[in-house]
């Protein structure tokens, strides 16, 4: 079956003229006659970055993750980036289909003759090269002034930092496992841009499920966390102790901004000023 | 063969100090490191006890109950029900952290505990009363199948809750602290002396219907109360340490290939085998990739599946007896 | 007076049934049914299969609900506490589907069951309860096996236990459904004489029996067929022979053989 679909496309796609080519995060070649203007994204920060190249209004459809700019949110929603709604897709007859090389629709959706790019932005150096080439594919050549902006932002966040605040210990807590986001991980990078130092060293991984028992030994001076998950902090056994705790030094983001925090997408920036508020708020005695 | 199982769990229990992430000799050298790890193992180690005794004698109670050795404690839709209660109350929470107020207090724990009851009384109300188990059973089925799409209707409202519900699911015992210790043990008591006293019925049963109602035994109100006190153990547990899975369901069958015996004794000591089996999933879940820490779940499967398996083994090769 | 006296005294019968009316699901089984069961005695009831037999005897026990009434030595059953119940009257039902729970069950232990209704809540056993297992077990021979796992057990062995689990309530009342199943010759011949025991000692024995001549080696047989009681008569009597055979449709003869009645297929 697999082999009809791809003699099909195949077929099909010899009567294109190849204008753009590029190479997904698969390593799969993707061949376009020319620009998409139907796009249709199954990742909330893969929405973001199309926005940000100015190329809003060629979205047609999104996942129901997606959420800023609040115009997405007037788009059909095809489902999750996990489990999309193949039909909803097809549906909107999209140019180019945007997701995560988790998805599992990528092979029914290539079957059905559309075209898939799979990017996923995992870091700070991802999101560039995300950025590049939704450029190549979209055919914005500003692409890289963009990053430029974004970056510049970034570092404006760190120094716009008073002197005190550097080498302040952060845990930073994903979610109630407790799961913390490791230095190797999009919330350590920014944190670590920022100055600050993540008491969950890389070598534990991106988002390890850590023992309780080594944040408290770890003693952190700040914790940022959000607001869901914060529910109770004080009350874990042993953490009453922790320096963070007892002084207060808790930033519990709310859902949006920890949208901004999570997703490592053009809006690397605003998360960067997030943290650097919290920073300067809370880090100081 | 009691002193066995109990020897067992006294030279675990000496093992807790050397658990951890650090050697416990370092521990001696900083007294207030001590005091805080005390604070949090010490209560870590005993609620795992706890909790898989509270489940280890809910199992053991569900396999008399429904005559079936493959009956396990979530039998009833406790664990669908406590895992949209925890769904619900994420949700309620997302939306402002002040405008429940007795949601808030109440906890996500709080939250476990009244799903799982509330659909054991599901459960009952479907089946009309706890005469005919097979309807039990069904109406089990139904009310776990039923609650757990609305559960996955709440999670996939936003990848938040999606991620916290997992997380509860699993199962954890990271966050037992004293107080979540003292409730279990409370009802843990409660539900022990109840089962034990209740478990002549489980024998009788043993036999067939007609021949306990023969005997005298009021076998509604006996058998609602042995529901009640199977609600009560599992809830307890699930609200404090998520969903566990296999305790309940090899903590009885491990006993019972030990040692024959009657119901009131394999309740206390399916408690015993299964506060034993946590204990150890708890231990190895902080050790082996420390200072990560694996799924309590996932290890409980291990220790007591490849104790199981390895029985079925044994038993193939004798032959099968009768 | 002792309970022999008492029993052959009195013209109480042991079980009454009045109009008694069964249904087991939708279909009704019993069909106004007027029995009076005397004490003292060993009385078999009888007929083809889906005559209603286990039904009945379910319904004398108090098992099942019926309509019509249903009395236990002049008092309706209903009206009896459900502990006196238990303690006067032991029900032994069909083994097979269900027993197989008990399997790990000690064979002491499940004959212990039967002392339930004597024993005092959440009490241990008593000196009184271990003397009544002890002669049960002794009474079915199976004493031996007392430390045994019920599911180590031949199907014969089990049905002894069960047996000795019925004794062991040493009530005035015995029903038993199927007792013999499983059980060869020579300790069939061990359960008729421990049954003429009781009997002799005043308790009164109700059993459903395929074994014919077992049957006829009681008291009285009731026959029954199509959920009606054709007849109740003495054992002896031609009457109930003639009962017996045309129930069978005339595929069974009654013989006397060797000072037995003996029930034989054409």
């Amino acid at each position: 079956m697999k082999r009809w679909a791809m003699l099909c496309c195949a077929w099909l796609a010899a009567f294109a003229v190849q204008a753009t080519e590029l190479r997904d995060d698969r390593g799969v070649a993707v061949q376009l006659a020319a620009p998409p203007q139907r796009i249709v994204s199954l990742l909330p920060s893969l929405t973001e970055s199309v926005c940000a190249l100015g190329a809003c209004a060629r979205l047609v459809g999104v996942d129901r993750y997606s959420n800023w700019p609040a115009s997405v949110r007037a788009l059909p929603q095809t489902g999750g980036g996990i489990d999309p709604n193949v039909e909803a897709i097809v549906a909107l007859r999209p140019d180019v289909v945007l997701l995560a090389g988790s998805s599992r629709g990528i092979d029914r959706l290539e079957a059905l003759c559309l075209k898939v790019v799979v990017l996923e932005p995992k870091n700070h150096a991802d999101v560039q090269r995300v950025l590049d080439k939704l450029g190549t594919l979209l055919g914005v050549r500003d692409a890289p002034a963009v990053w430029r902006s974004i970056d510049a932002a970034v570092d404006a966040a760190a120094q716009s930092l008073p002197p005190g605040v550097q080498h302040t210990r952060v845990y930073f807590e994903v979610n109630n496992g407790p799961y913390a986001a490791g230095e190797s991980s999009f919330m350590g990078e920014t944190l670590r841009r920022l100055g600050a130092k993540n008491i969950v060293p890389a070598a534990l991984g991106p988002f390890p499920k850590l023992n309780p028992e080594f944040v408290v030994r770890a003693n952190p001076d700040l914790i940022m966390v959000s607001q869901r998950s914060a529910q109770g902090m004080e009350q874990r056994p042993g953490w009453a102790g922790i320096r963070a705790v007892r002084e207060g030094r808790i930033c519990r983001f709310t859902p949006d901004q920890s949208d901004v925090l999570v997703r490592p997408g053009p809006r690397m920036a605003e998360a960067a000023r997030l943290m650097a508020q919290c920073l300067a708020d809370k880090a100081l005695p | 063969m009691l002193l066995v199982a109990a020897l067992l769990l006294l030279a675990l229990g000496a093992g807790i100090g050397s658990t951890g992430f650090d050697s416990i000799w370092r521990l001696r050298d900083d007294p207030v490191a001590l005091q805080i790890v005390r604070d949090i193992r010490l209560p870590r180690t005993l609620g795992a006890w706890l909790a898989g005794a509270l489940l280890g004698l809910a199992g053991a109670v569900a396999q008399g109950l429904f005559r079936n050795p493959l009956a396990d404690p979530y039998l009833l839709g406790s664990a669908s029900g406590a895992s949209m209660g925890v769904a619900v109350a994420l949700l309620l929470f997302g939306t402002s952290p002040t405008s429940t107020q007795w949601v808030v207090r109440l906890g996500l724990t709080g939250a476990a505990f009244v799903g799982a009851v509330l659909a054991v009384l599901l459960t009952l109300t479907l089946a009309r009363g706890v005469q005919q188990t097979l309807r039990l059973l069904l109406a089990g089925v139904i009310v776990g199948v039923v609650l757990g799409a609305v559960k996955d209707l709440i999670s996939i409202a936003s990848v938040d809750i999606m991620q916290a519900l997992t997380g509860f699911m699993l199962g954890s015992t990271g966050l037992l602290g004293w107080g979540a210790c003292g409730v279990m043990a409370a009802l843990g008591a409660a539900c022990l002396l109840l089962g034990w006293a209740l478990a002549p019925l489980l024998d009788a049963l043993a036999l067939g219907e007609a021949t306990a109602r023969s005997l005298g035994l009021p076998l509604p109100a006996m058998r609602a109360a042995l529901v009640g006190v199977l609600a009560l153990a599992t809830g307890a547990a699930v609200a404090q340490t998520g969903l566990i899975a296999f305790v309940g369901l090899a903590a009885p069958h491990l006993v019972r290939s030990i040692v024959k015996t009657t119901h009131a004794r394999l309740i206390v000591l399916s408690a015993l085998m299964g506060g034993l089996l946590l204990m150890a999933a708890d231990l190895g879940a902080r050790w082996l990739i420390a200072p990560q820490e694996l799924p309590v779940g996932v290890l409980t499967a291990v220790l007591g599946g490849s104790y199981l398996l390895w029985l079925m083994h044994r038993r193939g090769a004798r032959g099968g007896a009768a | 007076m002792s309970a022999l006296e008492q029993a052959r005294a009195t013209t109480l019968p042991a079980l009454e049934a009045r109009g008694v009316h069964a249904r087991l699901g939708d279909s009704p089984v019993l069909h106004g049914i007027d029995l009076a069961l005397a004490a003292g005695r060993w009385t078999s009831i009888v007929g083809p299969n889906g005559a209603g037999k286990s039904t009945l005897l379910k319904v004398l026990a108090g098992l099942l609900p019926h309509g019509g009434e249903v009395r236990l030595w002049g008092s309706p059953l209903a009206e009896v506490p459900r502990r006196q119940r238990a303690q006067r009257v032991a029900w032994l039902g069909q083994g097979g589907a269900g027993e197989s729970s008990a399997d790990d069950l000690m064979v002491h232990d499940v004959v212990m069951l039967g002392r339930l209704p004597h024993q005092r809540w959440l009490a241990a056993p008593s000196a009184a309860d271990l003397a009544a297992v002890e002669r049960a077990l002794r009474s079915t021979q199976a004493w031996d096996w007392r430390a045994r796992p019920l599911g180590q057990l031949s199907g014969g062995g089990r049905q002894r236990v069960l047996l000795a689990r019925a004794l062991a309530l040493e009530a005035q009342l015995l029903l038993m459904d199927e007792p013999l199943a499983n059980l060869d010759p020579p300790h069939q011949a061990d359960w008729m004489d421990t049954m003429r025991a009781l009997v002799a000692q005043g308790s009164t024995v109700v059993s459903v029996l395929h074994e014919l001549s077992m049957a006829l080696a009681g008291d009285a047989l009731v026959v029954m067929a199509g959920g009606r009681v054709l007849h109740h008569g003495a054992c002896e009597a031609p009457a109930t022979h003639a009962a017996l055979e045309s129930v069978f449709d005339q595929r069974v003869q009654v013989h006397r053989v060797a000072g037995h009645w003996l029930a034989v297929p054409r």
